[in-house]
């Protein structure tokens, strides 16, 4: 049915430019400064220590935006396994040679410089799906044994990650997965029992949990029950949402931010922060801010025709969803308490890192979107 | 052609499986939409109102309590701060771990530390226990140094209020205690730690001026509770200085005077102003004491002792006057006009009435007496005439007039009214009907009548001066309007003879007070002895045959210098025998403290807020 080559000709670079979906970039760095005006305001109307830092890291992640966009596809596709294998086995490194801090081993230290392997994982396991699919010819989808291989290389990460302890990035790691299973076309019916089966598992999971865990799943139940302990973040975080009413407080003028009664308030409980400042029009505003980003993320994976390039992009747009619900979901007690940044808002390096990183794949997949792969092209590994 | 199918496949399938999910993703920000809604819309007023209550903290300032003083400046009742520390075992990780290191500082026995313990395991861990509550500046400044390496330990200063003058004052001035239960439903200031509020004498009395107005302090405080900055304050304003009207000099003399007796009241009077000079009650308790807090034991012993230490007998004690209200019979017949003053009663040592018999004290009879010669020698049945010819009715009233019967409104709480009895009184309060006998020795202040010392002293002043003298025992204040005492309505040449036979009492050969007489030249007190009776055996049996709760009381009442009154003084030794031996003597003595000092005739001491007052309003004027 397609009229043109199986294979889009090689871009030159002034044409890959042109493709660009500038739309999208625009719409980011609109989100990055909502992150820096908002920091500058957490620290009490200084660009020090958090908003000059935040647009620093920005514009360097606006760099790698543009490089990961701008590389041939087919080095994403050539990267995707390896990428994932090394993820993997600093991911194991961590129980062993990993650096505490906070009551979880999350970090490796290499020299100065100190590196979170969930990240990197975190753009591995998209690749790595995406790639897995895109050898895997259609009508095998919903074969079991199929199915087996993509399963085992969502779950490793995930029991590896909530190892650590790390509840967030274990629920984003099977929301991704499970989302990229979906979109690549597995049976209904698997989904079904996915579900019945993690619910079955709930009390078993439950035993496994660590007490901190335990104790934010039940204040998220009952916020009020302990308003000075486990609940108070909820509490306060509610508190100083509900008082900024439709129009807030005024820029720098959130007395409960600005007071200390928040906790993590340039970090996770950044939204919290700007919708006391900015009320219930700026909180709308900036969510409607990311449903633009994650609608153009859908477009951009429509007009993709390789099955890589669209599941990379969709992948990558899941990702952006979980962070941003589990997010504003938490901050207004509709979740528990997980450590999930604002995407592009929160001050941190790391996702920052990680997001430009997976930004700059879908800015890929649509530069690539003809692009097409030959069945040579792609061998199993 | 499989590649192209299965292109298409996947195609369709993508695109279908990408809307749904899109359109999940959709909903779920709907949800995240209307829950924003919820807070910031819908419930935003009650989030504004946590916020507030989270961010503002509003705390009472105590205001400082009113000092007081004696009429000359002497101090009475100041404060002085006192520093505590004492251990939040919430706040303290490791309760006996913070007390060993508090134990360098300062000294902790292992009785207070057990006890600390005990009491944390038994009472919620926020209420702070005190371990030390007279800590010296260098020991309080040393453990707020210290304070970062002390978890749950905690400092404050308490202004704790000190009494001067003892066992002397105790009765007037009263003490402080912690608000009870009405007290702080009041205002909350009542609530605060330490806060203190009046519980008797004139702390009580004048609680509100004393009090004065707390103030607030309204503070924005960050989630640990630590003030940012103040909102608002409002200062407290301290409480009013008091200047008593005692003479702490002449109060010493008085409570020296009683010391020797078990129990006895006496108080000295200003005639003209009512302004009480000394007000002694025996025995007395030292206010300090319940400051610094008693043992249960201690207040308890204090509390049942027989001769109860905590009552105020001056205004508290009432006794029957016996002879010391024969002025107001006297008066009552005269101003009724059932005698006059050439009126004779013929005294045999007796008087019937109906078929009973009234002894008068001197059996064999004082043969014809009139009204200056009954006085002076305290004739019963010249009384018993007059009572009975007036009528109970009129000498209540007649003795209302002087001042008895009542409490006064003069600022001394849990004053007794004594009794004026009337036959609506006694139907009232015993459900009997009033006999005529019941009038006969009322005449002689036996019976119902009942009167308590200040009582005597108001009455002995009014007789003294004829005018409605009100007592009194703060100085007046500097807003405060004082009116001269009203003329009594009774007739100058009744009270000249009234007075002539009090003269005469003490200074007339055959008095009955000889020896209450003044040991200062050309100074004569004119003065009633009176012996109430207790117990019917006491009648003419001798005092020292009796057992001690049987004997009578003695009673004197007196002004000095008689042509031209200045003090009045009355004094009550309960059980002490006749009026002339136990009373008199102290209230001789008293007068003559009073004739040489004559505190009266000096400039008194005047409040520094008076003075404060007056001179910011010279400085308003001057602007003007």
């Amino acid at each position: 049915m397609f009229a043109g080559p199986l294979e889009a000709p090689r871009l030159s670079f002034g044409e890959k430019l042109l493709s660009f979906n500038w739309v999208f970039v625009l719409l980011i760095s609109c989100l990055a400064c909502v992150g820096a005006a908002a920091l500058y305001s957490v620290a009490g109307g200084s660009f020090d220590p958090w908003a000059e830092t935040h647009v620093i890291r920005y514009c360097l992640g606006l760099g790698l935006l543009f490089a990961v966009a701008l590389t041939d596809i087919k080095v994403w596709v050539r990267l995707a396994y390896p990428v994932y294998v090394v993820a993997l086995v600093l991911l194991v490194a961590v129980p062993i040679l990993g650096v505490e801090s906070g009551g979880a081993k999350r970090w490796l230290q290499f020299g100065s410089v100190s590196f979170q392997p969930a990240e990197l994982m975190k753009v591995a396991l998209v690749l790595a799906l995406a790639r897995y699919y895109e050898w895997l010819p259609a009508k095998y989808v919903s074969n079991p044994l199929a199915l087996l291989t993509p399963v085992a290389m969502i779950a490793v990460p995930v029991a590896l990650v909530v190892l650590q302890p790390d509840l967030g990035t274990a629920v984003l790691f099977a929301a991704v997965g499970g989302g990229l299973l979906f979109l690549a076309g597995a049976s209904w019916i698997y989904f079904v029992f996915g579900i019945v089966g993690v619910l079955a598992a709930v009390p078993f999971v439950w035993n496994l949990l660590h007490d901190y865990q335990k104790a934010r799943v039940l204040t998220f139940i009952d916020p009020g029950k302990d308003p000075l302990g486990a609940g108070y973040h909820i509490l306060q975080s509610k508190i100083a949402l509900g008082s900024g009413g439709v129009t807030g407080k005024g820029y720098m003028q959130g007395t409960q931010s600005q007071l200390n009664f928040l906790p993590e308030k340039h970090t996770d409980f950044i939204f919290t922060m700007f919708a006391e400042e900015m009320g219930f029009v700026g909180s709308m505003s900036l969510l409607i801010i990311y449903l633009l980003v994650l609608l153009s993320v859908v477009y951009m994976a429509l007009r993709c025709r390789s099955q890589f390039a669209r599941l990379v992009a969709a992948g990558v747009g899941i990702t952006l969803f979980v962070y941003v619900f589990i997010n504003v979901a938490m901050v207004m007690g509709l979740v528990p308490v997980v450590g999930v940044p604002l995407p592009l808002v929160s001050y941190g390096g790391t996702s920052m890192i990680t997001l430009m990183f997976g930004f700059g794949l879908v800015l890929n997949a649509h530069v690539h979107r003809r692009t097409q792969f030959r069945r040579h092209e792609i061998g199993i590994i | 052609m499989s590649g192209s199918s299965d292109l298409k496949i996947r195609n369709g399938r993508f695109t279908r499986r990408v809307l749904m999910l899109g359109a999940g993703q959709l909903g779920l920000f709907g949800l995240l939409g209307w829950r924003l809604r919820q807070l910031q819309v819908v419930e935003a007023p009650k989030y504004r109102l946590l916020a507030d209550e989270n961010r503002i903290n509003i705390q009472l300032l105590a205001p400082s309590r009113g000092l007081i003083f004696d009429r000359f400046g002497e101090p009475v009742a100041s404060n002085i701060d006192r520093m505590r520390v004492f251990v939040v075992p919430e706040l303290s990780k490791d309760l006996s771990d913070s007390l060993k290191r508090l134990g360098r500082i300062i000294d902790i026995s292992q009785n207070v530390r057990t006890r600390i313990l005990r009491l944390a395991r038994k009472q919620s861990p926020y209420i702070p226990i005190v371990v030390d509550d007279t800590l010296s500046w260098q020991k309080f400044a040393q453990i707020n140094v210290m304070s970062p390496g002390l978890p749950g330990v905690r400092t404050d200063i308490l202004s704790v209020r000190q009494y001067h003058g003892g066992h002397d004052m105790a009765h007037i001035v009263g003490y402080v205690g912690a608000a009870d239960k009405v007290e702080v439903n009041e205002h909350p200031v009542t609530r605060l730690p330490g806060f203190r509020v009046g519980k008797t004498g004139v702390e009580k009395g004048f609680e509100p001026k004393l009090r004065g107005k707390a103030g607030v302090i309204k503070l924005e405080v960050d989630a640990r509770g630590h003030a940012i900055r103040k909102l608002e304050t409002h200062a407290s304003q301290p409480g009013r200085e008091l200047v008593l009207t005692i003479d702490r000099d002449i109060q010493n003399k008085a409570m020296e005077r009683l010391k020797d007796e078990r129990r006895a009241a006496a108080v000295a009077l200003d005639v003209r102003t009512g302004e009480i000079l000394a007000m002694a009650s025996t025995p007395s308790f030292d206010p300090n004491d319940i400051i610094y807090g008693l043992k249960d034991g201690e207040w308890n012993s204090m509390a049942n002792a027989e001769d109860d230490p905590f009552t105020n007998r001056t205004i508290r004690g009432q006794y029957p006057p016996g002879s010391t209200f024969k002025m107001v019979t006297a008066l009552a017949g005269l101003e009724a006009g059932v005698i006059t003053l050439k009126s004779k009663f013929s005294c045999h040592g007796g008087y019937s009435y109906s078929k009973a018999y009234f002894g008068c004290w001197k059996r064999g009879g004082h043969g014809a007496v009139r009204v200056r010669k009954a006085i002076k020698q305290s004739c019963d049945v010249f009384f018993y005439n007059v009572a009975q010819r007036i009528g109970i009715t009129k000498l209540s009233a007649m003795g209302h007039k002087l001042g008895l019967g009542q409490t006064y409104d003069c600022g001394l709480p849990l004053q007794k009214p004594g009794v004026m009895p009337t036959p609506g009184w006694k139907r009232v309060t015993l459900g009997k009907p009033w006999y005529g006998g019941e009038t006969i020795i009322a005449g002689i202040g036996q019976g119902f009548v009942l009167t308590t010392p200040l009582q005597l002293a108001v009455m002995t002043a009014r007789i003294a001066t004829g005018r409605e003298v009100m007592p009194r025992i703060v100085r007046p204040f500097a807003d405060e309007e004082v009116k001269p005492a009203k003329p009594l309505d009774i007739k100058q040449e009744h009270l000249d003879v009234v007075r002539e036979g009090m003269w005469a009492v003490v200074n007339e050969g055959g008095g009955t007070a000889g020896r209450a007489r003044i040991p200062i030249a050309g100074v004569e007190m004119a003065g009633k002895t009176g012996t109430s009776q207790v117990h019917t055996a006491s009648s003419g049996r001798k005092s020292s045959s009796l057992k001690w709760e049987q004997r009578d009381h003695g009673l004197f009442v007196g002004y000095a210098p008689a042509d031209n009154p200045r003090y009045a003084v009355a004094a009550i030794v309960e059980h002490g025998g006749s009026g002339s031996r136990a009373a008199s003597p102290v209230v001789r003595d008293i007068m003559t403290a009073l004739m040489e000092r004559d505190p009266v005739s000096k400039p008194t001491y005047v409040a520094r807020d008076a003075v404060r007052k007056t001179a910011g309003g010279n400085r308003g004027g001057g602007e003007g």
